[in-house]
């Protein structure tokens, strides 16, 4: 049972009395310590944090919302008039109330389990593990080096209206490498990572081995400067699973977004092609093709024990064998589109902000072929890494990608380098293409997923295994 | 502000110390199909403290201005400085210097409450349903201040505000984009803004794709904006002439563009969004970036300006959203007296393009630019608007799209998509233009 938060459940008891349908107060409080390491030096030793208070209420049918860092009597007085009147005015333009899928009252707590908390590790230890890397990613060409690890702590207590009232603690450790090598005649080749991150400790950090990580890191930058241009032409791609975590973010997890389907968010991330009538029809991809939102994977950054709707952590099937299936939701968008709470997705990224439907942790799921396999159905093609620019439309359904690397496949094994790889396609024409997924399932975590305005980054997972496509159009640009 | 920062520092047993404080009040009403579905408000601060020991720099930040708050970050900040190491490159920190008054800032726009807000959406709404439109957007209004002081003795304080009003309006069969952006609410015209948006979605009916090839293009100005943001990120600061990414590497002093393309970094223009001085103290400079197309100039900080053995522009970024290396924020490109009509009259077959939606860059070394078009695309024919378009997937090196300037008209106050949904931090006063080159790569279904 949490410990009662009084501030909290005053700001509640004070909404229910003023009058609001629902009210729910979040207190939130974050810290966050990174080191980073440039070119052998130490660039910079950072710590942050920040608290605060948001306040919702839904009054007269709609929503408002006021959020503060001053967390005095007077400055929270002022939240709930704030709340109310932003309602208020709200109100006055909706032609229906806001209403929400009921859900039961919850209690409880939440922990990330971890081994060894990363805001303990020793800034020397951090260091020298960084030194170490860095001198890996030393090359012949390489004229600018980065590493960073960084441990983020999230506090978060939730009390509503409706008698819920949870806690919630999340920990997570990340670590970053990025070399950029430069040649004189051959653009410059960068390769790096930004998305080795995960909800757990300093173990997950020991476990990413970024020496040896460095290492390869240097030897596809500088292997890339001389590379031959790839060929202009489809051809089979294999795509390893840090590209196709980016490739499900972007054309299952934002189009399965509920609030894109309300227009809601076309001002500014767009709608969608996956409407309401298209579930259990539209057909997103090949047999091979499945998709699942889960909020509950072991160490995903999308992982928790409950939404900012107090909605608990849930699992369900977006795309079934290729055909699309299921929405996130959240209780607001799950009720308008006349769906049960399947995954509770309203999320926020802090105190100040407005929960609304974001990712959890969405996976293409595994299949049963070995990697070596399906390697071995490729006489000609090329494996994709990592991706470095990637563009797409307003409705998820075009976009563009280009790599940090392209290998070389022939005759089933890997052979040298391409450069200058990069596609365009339709989603569901993609996907379509898939005619194996690997074994070799891996979770991947993004930190920084932009929503909302103002803009919510938020920590979302994606697990993927290796995964061929046939018949790939490719655009290659020396 | 700069009391507590002052006496906060007057405590720092260190060789140097810094403190720089931003606080926002951001209130935002989202609107969609007629209705404000989020009506926010929140007051947020953010203070970072920087302390060299030595040339070990240590950064924290935190949330508060109470004193003991920021003796508790200032400690903070030492400690790191203690388990970092030496910055061999270190600058130092900025000396007191001589200040431009702020501009950019509007007491009554700093006081709009939420009903005046919901007041300006319902003016947009209401004729958009008229016209059995679907109407979504945002109106929202910020009051920001920044503050910064040292143990140099530098202190510089500056208030600003940000008023922004956008709308897509929505037919069943197209969309059409609208907006007004200004450091005032009076600069707002929901009228204006709901008609242009409505204008566009009429147009917007019966699409057809277009084959991808080379076309003339107008671009208006969110266009221009997107393209000129790839630019400053990928060739105008003094990080990316460091590490051999930029185009202007080896070429100043000589042609990168056409000769109608000119454009300056420049956030003392009254006209723009921007404080007189930057998060490390540094007075803002004009810079001139391109002059009638030859390389000319790139921004720096106070780290990239050692790099060069050079001096500050005034150009450090945000410290919270990148590193070091400088960022030019406030792009003008010169503009000129082209009327509208004379664009699209000038243009015998080519592409009206509106606005951009999820940019980026597969070949930062030529600022090239993939992004997808969206509300407001049409073929224009003949000197005329002929037909709707389906979105069309533009890929292109600015600099080869401004080799080929024809027409420009006068300049706006504009943002990228990136920059106007807070993932950017470029504001743009720019022309709409008339190009003799686009290059369309694709095209979205209909």
């Amino acid at each position: 049972m949490p410990k009662r938060d009084a501030q909290l459940t005053d700001l509640v008891d004070l909404g229910a009395r003023r009058g609001a349908a629902y009210a729910d107060a979040r207190r939130v409080e974050r810290e966050y310590e990174a080191i980073s390491v440039r070119d052998g030096e130490v660039e910079s030793v950072t710590r942050s944090g920040d608290r605060g208070i948001g306040f919702r209420v839904l009054h007269r049918g709609a929503w408002g919302f006021a959020a503060t860092d001053r967390t005095d009597d007077m400055s929270l007085r002022s939240v709930v008039d704030e709340a109310f009147a932003r309602a208020e005015a709200a109100a006055s333009t909706r032609a229906a109330p806001v209403a929400l899928a009921p859900v039961a009252p919850q209690r409880g707590e939440y922990r990330t389990t971890l081994v060894r908390d990363p805001f303990t590790v020793p800034p020397a230890e951090r260091i020298t593990l960084l030194r170490a890397a860095d001198a890996n990613l030393k090359g012949p060409h390489a004229v600018s080096r980065r590493g960073s690890v960084a441990a983020y702590r999230t506090r978060k207590h939730l009390v509503t209206s409706e008698g819920t009232d949870v806690r919630q603690e999340i920990v997570e450790s990340g670590a970053g490498l990025s070399v950029t090598a430069v040649m004189a005649g051959a653009k410059p080749a960068q390769r790096y990572d930004s998305r080795l991150v995960r909800q757990a400790g300093w173990e997950f950090i020991e476990q990413l081995d970024l020496v040896r990580r460095a290492a390869r890191y240097r030897d596809d930058a500088e292997a890339m400067l001389d590379a031959p241009l790839a060929a202009e032409r489809p051809t089979t791609l294999v795509f390893a699973p840090e590209f196709l975590a980016l490739l499900v973010h972007e054309s299952c997890g934002h189009p399965t977004e509920a609030d894109r389907v309300l227009e809601h968010e076309v001002a500014f991330a767009g709608t969608t092609f996956m409407w309401p009538q298209d579930r259990g029809r539209l057909r997103y991809g090949s047999e091979h093709v499945s998709m699942t939102a889960d909020a509950t994977v072991p160490g995903g950054m999308g992982t928790f024990g409950w939404d900012d709707d107090g909605v608990p952590a849930m699992r369900t099937k977006l795309i079934d064998r290729g055909t699309f299936v299921g929405y996130l939701t959240s209780r607001e968008t799950a009720a308008a589109l006349d769906v049960p709470v399947a995954i509770g997705s309203a999320r926020a990224e802090g105190w100040q902000h407005f929960p609304i439907v974001r990712m959890v942790n969405v996976s293409l799921d595994p299949g049963t072929q070995r990697y070596d396999a399906l390697l071995r159905g490729v006489d000609d093609g090329l494996l994709l890494e990592a991706p470095a620019s990637y563009s797409l439309d307003d409705k998820r359904q075009n976009f563009h990608f280009s790599t940090q690397s392209a290998r070389v496949i022939r005759n089933g094994a890997l052979e040298g380098y391409a450069r200058g790889v990069s596609f365009q396609s339709l989603t569901p024409a993609f996907w379509g293409r898939c005619d194996g997924v690997a074994d070799d399932w891996e979770l991947h975590g993004f930190l920084s997923c932009a929503k909302g305005e103002p803009l919510q980054l938020m920590r979302v997972g994606h697990g993927a295994a290796h995964a061929r496509f046939r018949d790939v159009p490719i655009e290659v640009r020396g | 502000m700069l009391a507590p920062l002052q006496g906060a520092l007057r405590e720092v047993k260190a060789d140097e110390a810094e403190l720089w404080v931003h606080r926002r009040r951001s209130a935002i009403t989202r609107y969609a199909k007629n209705e404000i579905h989020q009506n926010a408000v929140a007051d947020e601060t953010c203070v970072q403290a920087r302390v060299v020991i030595g040339k070990a720099v240590g950064i924290a930040s935190a949330n508060s201005l109470e004193p003991a708050d920021l003796r508790r970050l200032v400690a903070d900040a030492l400690a790191a400085a203690r388990a970092s190491a030496p910055n061999a490159d270190w600058p130092g920190f900025a000396e007191p210097a001589p200040m431009s008054e702020p501009k950019a800032y509007d007491a009554e726009t700093a006081r709009a409450d939420a009903r005046s807000q919901a007041d300006a959406v319902k003016r947009i709404t209401a004729t958009a349903k008229e016209r059995g439109f679907r109407a979504a957007g945002t109106h929202q209004i910020e009051l920001t201040e920044d503050a910064l002081a040292n143990t140099n003795g530098a202190a510089a304080y500056a208030p600003s505000t940000m008023a922004y009003l956008r709308a897509l309006v929505a037919s069943d069969t197209g969309t059409g984009w609208a907006e007004d952006l200004g450091w005032s609410a009076r600069s707002l015209d929901p009228s204006d803004v709901a008609a242009r948006a409505i204008e566009k979605a009429a147009l917007d009916r019966d699409r057809t794709q277009l084959a991808p090839g080379d076309y003339e293009a107008v671009f208006e100005e969110l266009a221009v904006a997107e393209v000129l943001r790839f630019m400053a990120l990928t060739g105008l600061t003094g990080q990316t002439l460091k590490d051999g990414r930029s185009f202007m590497k080896d070429k100043f002093g000589q042609p990168v563009t056409g000769p109608r393309f000119s454009l300056w970094d420049d956030a003392l223009d009254a006209r723009t969004l921007a404080i007189p001085f930057d998060p490390e103290g540094t007075p803002k400079q004009r810079i001139a970036l391109v002059e009638g197309g030859v390389a000319k100039g790139v921004v720096h900080d106070r780290q990239s300006a050692r790099w060069f053995d050079t001096r500050s522009t005034g150009h450090a970024d945000d410290p919270r959203r990148s590193s070091v290396g400088g960022h030019a924020g406030n792009l003008t490109m010169a503009g000129g007296d082209a009327k509208r009509e004379q664009l699209i009259g000038a243009t015998q077959r080519g592409v009206l393009i509106t606005r951009f939606h999820y940019t980026n860059t597969p070949d930062p070394k030529r600022a090239t630019m993939t992004g997808t078009t969206r509300d407001g695309t049409f073929l224009i024919e003949g000197g005329r608007i002929t037909r709707a378009l389906a979105n069309v997937r533009y890929t292109m090196s600015a600099l080869d799209l401004f080799s080929g300037l024809e027409l420009l008209g006068p300049q706006r106050l504009a943002r990228d998509w990136w920059s106007s949904n807070g993932m950017g931090r470029v504001v743009c006063l720019c022309p709409p233009i008339k190009v003799a080159r686009a290059t369309i790569t694709g095209s979205s279904p209909l």
